[in-house]
């Protein structure tokens, strides 16, 4: 980026330069004290916030400010001031929280951006993030501790805090710093080696350990605060975005990975069955894009497969898919009496479930993120892997009933389709169930004995009006769908077994409490955070 | 938005580049495109009476951004949220754009109408009213909001032309006290000193003041001087008390003791200025007397705090060089207020505190105009403080407007809280509110609704609508706000700041000046009482012959002036500095000021003292800052704070919606806020909320001397709010 302010600063010796400027542009001289750094940067430094608490008086003018000067709707706050609380009348204590972006050193919105619409400033290290890069797929909002990137779906993309790099570019403090009456935020230098090595300044009540992204912003905290002062926000939990779009996705591709391998193993692939499941795969993957803000650049997401998971996620399901209808036009070849079709069937299954296992993993590892807690789990991969198994088994028992019911009719068109009923292993599918079961247990009990407030936070919210009801539904389909797999209820047990999944997927995503900084006690629902 | 721009937004081809794009501005840089201006104008903040310098930007005439003036001495280009969102008040949702008027009477809907028609039925319903029942049977209700040049107006219209001295300004639920302890203590209202003085002070106390919350850009004038002590005497551990070297939890309504209290300890060690005493006041010896009762023991008793303490706020007091006291609501929404001003202002007299740099007992007002209305207007004194009893100054008057002297009156006419009890008991039948919305503002809900209700004609003149209140209009007059508009505010500190006009007014409205103007024409007084006048300009010029050679003296500035040099103050910096005040003999009185329990003590029945107040993000009953999405979207609804000891006792939890009933009313589905804020005993709650309307509880009951309401304190029970308390 080019920075007139240091080229200048650099080529003359003009001490002054940075503040020369902010008479005009907004807070007078006589009210600036180093508000921004007057000397240009050296190697391995970077900018960063600091903020004061002492000096904090909780206006929230930073707040307004930064809307206005980014043009954003009062739902999209990219700064915002939290309370902490701490103290027994009169002895009580409340201190202010004001947070932007932390501009951290080790951004997990940048590693885990699919389309590469983040960078970390080379020369400043301020974290920018391009919104005509930007495809809207919120990975970033998921990862990012603080809750920083907010998606605003009214532009279909994300958008956060840039330092206001354009006004630092003309020598002007940010917004925030500029409207702050108490000066109690600036703009400092410091060096990434150093700060790496000791980030506890960085430390705050209401905020999450520093340690996870390495954010850069100092906090100077009244004293002792750290023993007494607590978020205020912490009884006012609200359940997430269910990602409808999400749920479906994933529920379907694990369906068809699950049915491919059991077919597989038991034998049962035929151009029925297989021509199903790629019908049911090409639906599940364009039904994610709608998830996406910008669905017409889903294809960019397969840009990052070095960096991110949710890239490698579009990658192997994308190769899953072509796998999958390299598969079915090999069968409709076959039965068509195309020579040496029949035989890329099985290595074309076989394929797309090596693909398909891999793209589930993959999928499952998009969610083993620290920002948000119940989903960093074991149990997320474990919940995937066996979803796949437990519709799977379901899926090609229905597809099975349904290939035998196809057969007959194709038959008197011409078409012979080889197909052979296969036996499902009853007991396997109840396993699965009960492994199914188990996992959504053993993390339910563990989210409730958790130290980690996110995690209880979670359970509490599954333990309440609004989820209860799900989770025990969700629990008794998946018992029921091996259950009626056994009677046999192909169908019944599918639809079953969907509903488990469905129903699960959508508490996993309602239900998650990311890490965010402590908010106010009074806030708007539908707002920030 | 057309199909194809739907597609384009659905695929994401389109993501809104244009609305969200950056550019620069000329004056203020780097910048979201949609704020960037084609010119700025400097104006005054319309919110509080800090009154913050402003630049407004326009882009073909449409309000894009607001700063905070660079070279405004107030506030050196500083603005709280309120400040920095002002620009979208006047596009705001919800403005009121014609008249409107219920043609079938009481019961039928309101229909919009004419300007002349509605002006017409103005002027013929009072008249009738008036011809029936005599000239006061006429009550106006106007407002801090309005222009100097605009109360000065309307002081004239409805005095010498309506003929009805039942004028008051909604300032008397405000700052009535400040001004009635002023006048007792001084002789005349006007705060003595400047914001200058919270920088210059080293000992800093603010009495019942929460500045961060309610004035937060006066706060940066604190903690600049090194070794200043800031004491705040606070029930409530407030924004300010937090900022506070020493906070004085004291009990509610027992800050007089503490002044009291003060004072023996700087008579009994000596901390007074003696000469100051001898030279300058008088009454002396009867207070010495009557402090006596106040020793530390017994104010330690009274106000809950050791007795330690007291000693060490009066020795900081008495040995500060120079000492500010501060004071707002939590003195002046009381029954005891006006005599609570005057115990501050006692201190300050006794230090000699006053007059000089740093040492000022100081009325940190409420509304953007609060002083030039009590300056200029015919509510609490005649135009120019002057006063209803004296003859000289109703001949001075007279002479001035080319009057017969009789048509001046000799006595205040009735104050806002009596203006309404005589709506109710069928005295007053005609009611008139500017700019002020009391079916929220107003205490005790109950009682002003039956005083609507029984009043037989209600205009209600705003710049929104619906209010609140104008559910009870027989007729409504949209008019101009801030920013529509061209005339004058002054501020706490006594500086006339000009406000000018950026915008103009939506659909029909009109300013409050040419509101008075066509009706003056009506009544056939325009030429009479406003020769010539054409703009707010003319009044200006006409108040500053009136308020020449006065203690709030307007005439030495033109407004080019007052707008060049970021407003001015009258009298000067400080008033005072001779120690001479305009009492008969030029001595300040001390007065001797028992305090008394507040007016409604908690019972078993009503456990409870119900604190009110206000939040930083809201400005009043939010007829404003409602409509502007920023600022509602971070607070969007009211809240109890209660102790957890008290939570604990009745068993409630954090956000619980809970019912806070009193003996008059009960107000629904409050979220409760389990905080150390607030003492055990005690809950607050902030008064802006229609929704959730404080004023449903509160005490009508007001201030022997100033007519204040005492909304601090009253008596209330809380619970959850069952499905059977939510009626409606």
């Amino acid at each position: 980026m080019a920075l007139p302010l240091y080229d200048r600063a650099i080529e003359t010796d003009d001490q002054d330069l940075v503040r020369l400027t902010l008479i005009q542009g907004g807070a007078s001289a006589q009210l600036v004290e180093a508000l921004i750094p007057s000397r240009p940067l050296e190697d391995g430094e970077q900018y960063r916030f600091h903020f004061d608490m002492t000096k904090c008086i909780g206006c929230r003018s930073c707040e307004v400010a930064c809307n206005e000067q980014n043009g954003n709707p009062a739902d999209i706050q990219w700064r915002r001031v939290g309370e902490l609380e701490g103290g027994v009348y009169p002895d009580t204590q409340r201190s202010y929280l004001s947070m932007g972006c932390n501009h951290c050193i080790s951004a997990d919105c940048v590693k885990g951006c699919p389309v590469d619409a983040y960078t970390k400033d080379p020369v400043t290290g301020i974290v920018l993030h391009s919104a005509d890069a930007c495809i809207g797929c919120q990975y970033c909002v998921w990862n990012c501790p603080y809750s920083v990137p907010q998606f605003n779906p009214e532009r279909g993309v994300v958008g956060k805090c840039d330092m206001c790099r354009g006004r630092l570019e003309d020598g002007l403090e940010p917004a925030c710093v500029n409207a702050c009456p108490e000066d109690a935020i600036q703009i400092e230098i410091v060096n990434k080696i150093e700060w790496r090595a000791d980030y506890a300044l960085a430390e705050s009540p209401g905020m999450p350990p520093a340690g996870h992204t390495i954010s850069t912003t100092r906090i100077t905290l009244p004293e002792n605060s750290q023993s007494w002062l607590e978020r205020v926000d912490t009884g006012n939990i609200r359940p997430e975005h269910g990602h409808p779009s999400l749920v479906a996705m994933t529920t379907m591709v694990q369906a068809s990975v699950g049915t491919l391998a059991v077919l597989l193993l038991k034998g049962g692939l035929d151009v029925v069955t297989i021509t199903l499941l790629a019908l049911i795969t090409a639906i599940a993957l364009n039904v994610s894009v709608f998830h996406l803000g910008r669905p017409a650049y889903a294809w960019r997401a397969l840009k990052m497969w070095r960096r991110s998971w949710l890239s490698r996620e579009v990658l192997l399901f994308g190769l899953f898919f072509l796998a999958v209808s390299g598969c079915t036009a090999a069968a409709w070849s076959a039965l068509f009496g195309v020579t040496h079709a029949a035989v890329l069937v099985i290595p074309t299954a076989a394929a797309a479930v090596i693909f398909g296992l891999l793209g589930t993993i993959a999928s499952a590892y998009i969610y083993l993120v620290p920002a948000r807690p119940s989903w960093n789990m074991l149990h997320t991969p474990a919940d995937f892997v066996l979803s796949c198994g437990m519709i799977g088994l379901a899926l090609a028992a229905a597809l099975e009933q349904l290939a035998g019911w196809l057969v007959g009719p194709m038959t008197r068109l011409g078409m012979h389709v080889q197909h052979t009923p296969i036996q499902l292993p009853v007991p396997v599918a109840l396993a699965f169930s009960m492994l199914w079961i188990a996992n959504v247990a053993w993390k339910t009990l563990r989210m409730r004995n958790s130290k980690l407030f996110e995690l209880r936070a979670s359970y509490n919210l599954l333990r309440g009006q609004g989820m209860k009801p799900f989770l025990a539904l969700s629990v008794a389909a998946a018992l029921a769908g091996a259950m009626l797999l056994a009677i046999p209820l192909p169908v019944a047990a599918l639809l079953s077994t969907v509903l488990a999944v469905a129903l699960g997927r959508h508490l996993f995503f309602v239900s998650v409490v990311p890490l965010n900084m402590g908010l106010t006690y009074v806030r708007s629902h539908g707002g920030p955070g | 938005m057309s199909v194809f721009h739907k597609l384009a937004r659905m695929l994401g081809f389109d993501i809104a580049r244009t609305k969200y794009a950056y550019a620069r501005d000329p004056e203020f840089g780097y910048i979201s495109e949609s704020r960037v201006a084609d010119t700025w104008t400097k104006t005054t903040c319309g919110y509080c009476s800090v009154g913050c310098g402003m630049l407004i930007g326009t882009r073909d005439g449409k309000a894009v951004a607001a700063r905070g003036n660079p070279d405004h001495p107030v506030n050196l280009g500083k603005l709280c949220p309120k400040g920095l969102s002002e620009h979208h008040v006047v596009g705001a949702p919800g403005r009121a754009t014609t008249p409107m008027l219920r043609r079938g009477g009481r019961g039928t809907p309101l229909e919009p109408v004419s300007w002349d028609e509605a002006l017409d039925t103005m002027v013929s319903r009072i008249g009738s009213l008036q011809e029936q029942y005599g000239r006061e049977t006429l009550g106006v209700i106007g407002t801090g909001q309005l222009l100097t040049e605009e109360f000065y107006t309307l002081g004239k219209l409805v005095q010498l032309g309506f003929g009805t001295s039942n004028l008051d300004g909604n300032t008397t639920l405000c700052m009535a006290s400040a001004v009635s302890g002023y006048k007792m203590s001084f002789g005349s209202d006007g705060p003595p000193g400047a914001y200058d003085d919270l920088e210059a002070a080293d000992v800093v106390l603010l009495v019942g003041s929460n500045i961060a919350d309610n004035h937060p850009i006066l706060c940066n004038r604190l903690r600049r001087t090194p070794g200043q002590v800031l004491i705040v005497a606070d029930p409530r551990v407030t924004k300010t008390a937090m900022m506070a070297d020493i906070h004085l939890p004291v009990k509610p309504r027992s800050d007089i003791a503490l002044l009291n209290g003060i004072a023996y300890i700087l008579l009994r060690e000596d901390l007074v200025n003696r000469k100051y005493i001898v030279e300058h006041t008088e009454g002396y010896e009867a207070f010495a007397e009557f402090v006596a009762e106040y020793t530390p023991e017994r104010t330690s008793e009274l106000t809950g705090l050791s007795v330690e303490t007291i000693y060490r706020v009066a020795r900081l007091y008495g040995r500060a060089k120079a000492a500010f006291i501060g004071w707002t609501m939590g003195v002046n929404h009381s029954t005891q207020g006006s005599v609570t001003v005057t115990a501050i202002n006692n201190l300050a007299l006794l230090t000699g505190n006053i007059g000089r740099s740093g040492a000022s007992p100081f009325s940190i007002t409420g509304q953007c105009n609060a002083m030039g209305t009590r300056e200029s207007g015919f509510a609490s004194s005649l135009p120019g403080y002057r006063k209803f009893d004296n003859a000289g100054d109703r001949a001075d008057l007279a002479a001035l407007w080319n009057i017969d002297e009789a048509r001046i009156p000799s006595a205040r006419g009735l104050a806002y809280p009596d203006i309404i009890e005589a709506a109710v008991t069928g005295k007053v039948k005609a009611l008139w509110f500017i700019a002020t919305n009391p079916a929220v503002s107003f205490p005790n809900y109950a009682l002003l609704q039956q005083a609507l209700t029984t009043a037989e004609f209600v205009v209600v003149q705003d710049g929104f609508f619906p209010t609140p209140t104008s559910d009870f209009a027989d007729l409504v007059l949209p008019a101009a706000i801030w920013g529509e508009k061209e005339g004058t505010y002054t501020n706490s500190e006594r500086r006339i700041s000009k406000v000018n006009r950026f915008s103009t007014p939506p659909g029909e409205a009109r300013s409050d000046f040419d509101i008075c103007m066509a009706l003056a024409d009506r009544l056939g007084v325009r030429d009479e009482l406003f020769p010539c006048w054409q703009t707010t300009h003319d009044s200006w010029l006409e108040w500053q012959r009136v308020s020449a050679g006065r203690l709030c003296d307007y005439s030495p500035f033109t407004w080019q002036q007052i707008e060049d040099q970021g407003g001015m103050q009258w009298g000067g910096k400080r008033l005072y500095a001779d120690g001479v005040f305009p009492r008969e003999n030029g001595r300040a009185l001390l007065h001797c000021v028992p305090c008394l329990p507040f007016t409604e003590q908690p019972n078993a029945d009503f456990d409870l003292i119900l604190n009110t107040g206000r939040t930083v993000e809201h400005w009043h009953t939010r007829t404003k800052t409602g409509a502007i999405p920023i600022l509602n979207a971070m607070v969007p609804n009211a809240w109890l704070e209660m102790n957890p000891v008290d939570a604990e006792r009745l068993k409630l939890k954090p956000h619980d919606r809970v019912t806070v009933r009193s003996r008059r009313n009960a107000v629904d589905g409050v979220e409760l806020r389990i905080t150390g804020i607030v003492a055990p005993g005690q809950v607050f709650m902030p008064f802006h909320f229609s929704e959730a309307n404080s004023n449903l509880v509160t005490l009508g009951d007001f201030d022997p001397i100033s007519r204040e309401p005492n909304f601090k304190q009253c008596a209330v029970r809380v619970n959850r709010t069952t499905t059977q308390d939510l009626r409606v």
